[in-house]
């Protein structure tokens, strides 16, 4: 075995590997800290998210006494900051108990069941009665989907949107890509450029010439509308990056598929398209990201059929807004983009990896 | 197989480039034939207008008895060769093979026949399965060789396939597709500009230049018979050697003299002035032509400027008025630079052009 010979540490590579370090913990602690806030509030129970300080995790049960109250009887519930039971509720009305342990706690716990304590303390047996609820830990997720009667049509509503807007900007933004990328003509490059101009302008600011063009073609409130105006921005995305990958894909591949016997739609489909995959990819994740995520214009544009964004923000509005119900909602949200993006990436990574052009 | 035939084709770009004007040639049967020329000559337009990926502007392109002037590429059964190779880099080697023989519903046993035969004859069997990126560059261009003979084509068509390859290869390559081309028998149409790649292969010589074709022959001719001083200055390594001469006619004969030479013509060449009647000329003599001889018989001494040893020869070269003229010599003696050395030239290879049309007048 060779001798290991120690080298002297340099101090400035140090500091420079330190402070590397240091940058890249902190970058993964902005990027990662708001999502586990996320995650963790979609969990917590009404109470936990209204509590000061939050709770960094959620509980899974919830201590609770039981005692003879002034009007009935007392409900306490164990709070971990103070180390002391609080009250909340004094009451004689059963059913009232068990709403409370629900909405308030995440408990769900049936009235037989407090009957079955409220029996240990009349019997003298204990008092206080001290008992533990089991607390479901779906129940923000549910409960958002009961509360938000709009929750799974918007869901359905979305899917459709994003998928019409994928279509339609990759069969327009692809073919004038490849148009871009394949043919010189006079104010290419200006026409090129002019393309990005719809993406400049903020959706508020053109909210309402909007409304009244999609109501004129009857538009308004039907999840064809939005797809021609998310359309309409993925589609300049779609053309800049299809153009660079079709640029990427030098002409002399299609000319040979053409001296070798294919049609120009066969070249393009057993040739270009498959070349140019990966970019065409990447241009369909971001058509469903724009299209899925957007919350702005769908608010101003539908009124009776809202988009899933729309439904959770809406979660946080009025009489029933909650937090947690918000959190639990952008969740179920993050989900299908997350698969989506995972699936998506695998093509782009597959692609780009593994074949050189 | 079949025969190639371009009558009076031109090919304009925009308003004003022409890339190839009033091209006319005949590809004979199994012949390989060579367009050389310097780049941007027009050599790839008029191949590429025989494949049909550029359109005739006017003109017509026949293949046998076939006119396929306005016919789509997938209609004029050639094949072709291109310069990058253009190997489908998402296929594997025998689908970039099969790629054309699906297209042509051949049944699945046949293709398979088929693309192991032609993958073998540019031996590439073993990598049938492999992806062009896994692939050298040599490995590349025998598999876009296999692809093209594949289809048994009317026609080859090679648009520098050897200029990507490392030198070493490609003088191999080169050899090992000259004889595919004698083993398949196909009729060739192969550019390029390394005169020395056309010079080996071809059966005959297309040279181009500015879109016009200045001389067509074997390599034999346009070597020994250069129609004009630029034939004479592209073909060669190294090339011809010109100088400006005047024409003395004296009582032992006619004399071609400048500062530093002095010829006395054998009376057959002079023979060759008979029509011609400017007083000076351009002297072409190839670099293996001139010959060292004693003092006495010279008609040429300078000082040596440079010699460089090529082992089994020297190219020796002298410098008169900043006209460098080259001469092969055999290796020994070293000839050392700065020494005097006395030359003659090998008369019946010589050639004379006109100063003003550059064209040759012996002929």
């Amino acid at each position: 075995m060779a001798k290991r010979i120690k080298k002297p540490i340099k101090l400035s590579k140090v500091i420079s590997k330190t402070i590397f370090y240091m940058l890249i913990v902190t970058l993964a602690i902005a990027i990662i800290l708001p999502a586990f806030f996320l995650v963790s509030l979609s969990f917590l129970s009404t109470r936990e998210a209204y509590q000061y300080p939050l709770p960094l995790l959620p509980s899974m049960s919830t201590e609770y006494s039981l005692t003879h109250g002034n009007r009935g009887y007392l409900i306490s519930v164990y709070d971990k900051f103070e180390e002391e039971y609080q009250t909340v509720l004094d009451t004689n009305e059963l059913e009232k108990i068990t709403v409370y342990m629900k909405n308030q706690l995440g408990t769900p716990y049936t009235i037989a069941e407090i009957e079955e304590q409220i029996a240990i303390l009349e019997s003298g047996a204990e008092d206080p009665v001290y008992f533990n609820a089991r607390k479901n830990i779906f129940l923000n997720y549910i409960s958002f989907f009961q509360i938000s009667r709009d929750a799974v049509p918007a869901l359905l509503r979305s899917f459709q949107i994003a998928g019409l807007t994928i279509l339609v900007s990759l069969t327009i933004g692809g073919m004038a890509g490849y148009a871009f990328a394949r043919y010189i003509f006079p104010g290419r490059d200006a026409l090129k450029f002019s393309v990005l101009f719809v993406r400049m302008f903020p959706g508020v600011a053109i909210a309402l010439p909007m409304v009244i063009i999609l109501a004129n073609m009857g538009f308004y409130d039907k999840p064809v509308g939005l797809v021609l105006v998310y359309s309409v921005g993925s589609i300049a995305l779609t053309i800049w990056i299809t153009a660079s990958i079709f640029m990427g894909i030098p002409e002399s591949l299609e000319e040979a598929a053409q001296v070798f016997g294919a049609t120009k739609f066969q070249t393009f489909l057993r040739v270009t398209f498959p070349l140019a995959l990966p970019g065409l990819a990447a241009a369909a994740m971001y058509a469903f990201l724009g299209a899925w995520n957007e919350t702005v214009s769908a608010i101003i544009l539908t009124q009776f059929n809202p988009t899933f964004p729309v439904v959770v923000y809406q979660a946080l509005l009025g009489a029933v807004g909650n937090v947690n119900l918000a959190a639990a909602g952008g969740l179920v949200m993050a989900v299908p983009s997350l698969i989506f993006t995972f699936i998506i990436r695998r093509y782009i990574q597959q692609m780009w990896g593994g074949v050189t052009i | 197989m079949a025969t190639l035939r371009m009558q009076n084709v031109t090919k304009q770009f925009g308003r004003s480039v022409i890339a190839v004007k009033d091209f006319n040639l005949e590809v004979k049967e199994k012949e390989f034939l060579v367009l050389l020329g310097p780049s941007g000559c027009g050599k790839t337009t008029a191949m590429r207008m025989v494949a049909g990926l550029e359109e005739v502007t006017t003109g017509n392109i026949f293949i046998g008895d076939r006119e396929v002037t306005e016919l789509p590429p997938r209609k004029r059964n050639v094949s072709m060769i291109f310069q990058n190779y253009a190997v489908w880099p998402h296929m594997s080697v025998y689908d970039n093979i099969a790629f054309a023989l699906k297209l042509k519903n051949i049944p699945k046993d046949e293709i398979d026949r088929i693309v192991k035969e032609s993958a073998s004859l540019a031996k590439i069997d073993m990598l049938l399965d492999r992806l062009p990126s896994q692939l050298s560059g040599g490995q590349q261009q025998r598999v876009a060789v296999s692809r093209a003979m594949a289809v048994d084509p009317d026609i080859f068509l090679m648009d520098e396939p050897l200029s990507n390859l490392d030198a070493k290869l490609r003088v191999s390559m080169r050899t090992e597709l000259k004889a595919i081309h004698d083993k398949a028998g196909a009729t060739t149409v192969f550019v390029t500009h390394d005169q020395s790649e056309a010079m080996s292969m071809a059966d005959r010589i297309v040279i181009m230049k500015d879109g016009e074709v200045i001389q067509v022959g074997s390599p034999d001719d346009v070597y020994h018979r250069s129609r004009s001083i630029f034939v004479a200055d592209f073909i060669g390594t190294p090339p011809t050697n010109f100088m400006d001469v005047k024409i003395k006619k004296e009582s032992d004969g006619t004399h071609l003299v400048n500062p530093h030479l002095n010829l006395l013509l054998q009376p057959d060449m002079a023979e060759h002035f008979k029509n011609y009647n400017k007083d000076h000329l351009i002297l072409g003599i190839r670099p293996e032509n001139i010959i060292m001889v004693d003092q006495g018989e010279a008609a040429l001494s300078a000082k040596c400027l440079v010699a460089e040893p090529q082992g089994s020869h020297q190219v020796v070269a002298i410098e008169l008025d900043n006209n460098i003229i080259k001469s092969i010599a055999p290796a020994n003696p070293t000839i050392i630079p700065g020494t005097d050395v006395h030359l003659n030239f090998k008369q019946e290879t010589l050639r004379f052009f006109d100063p003003d049309t550059t064209l040759a007048i012996n002929d």
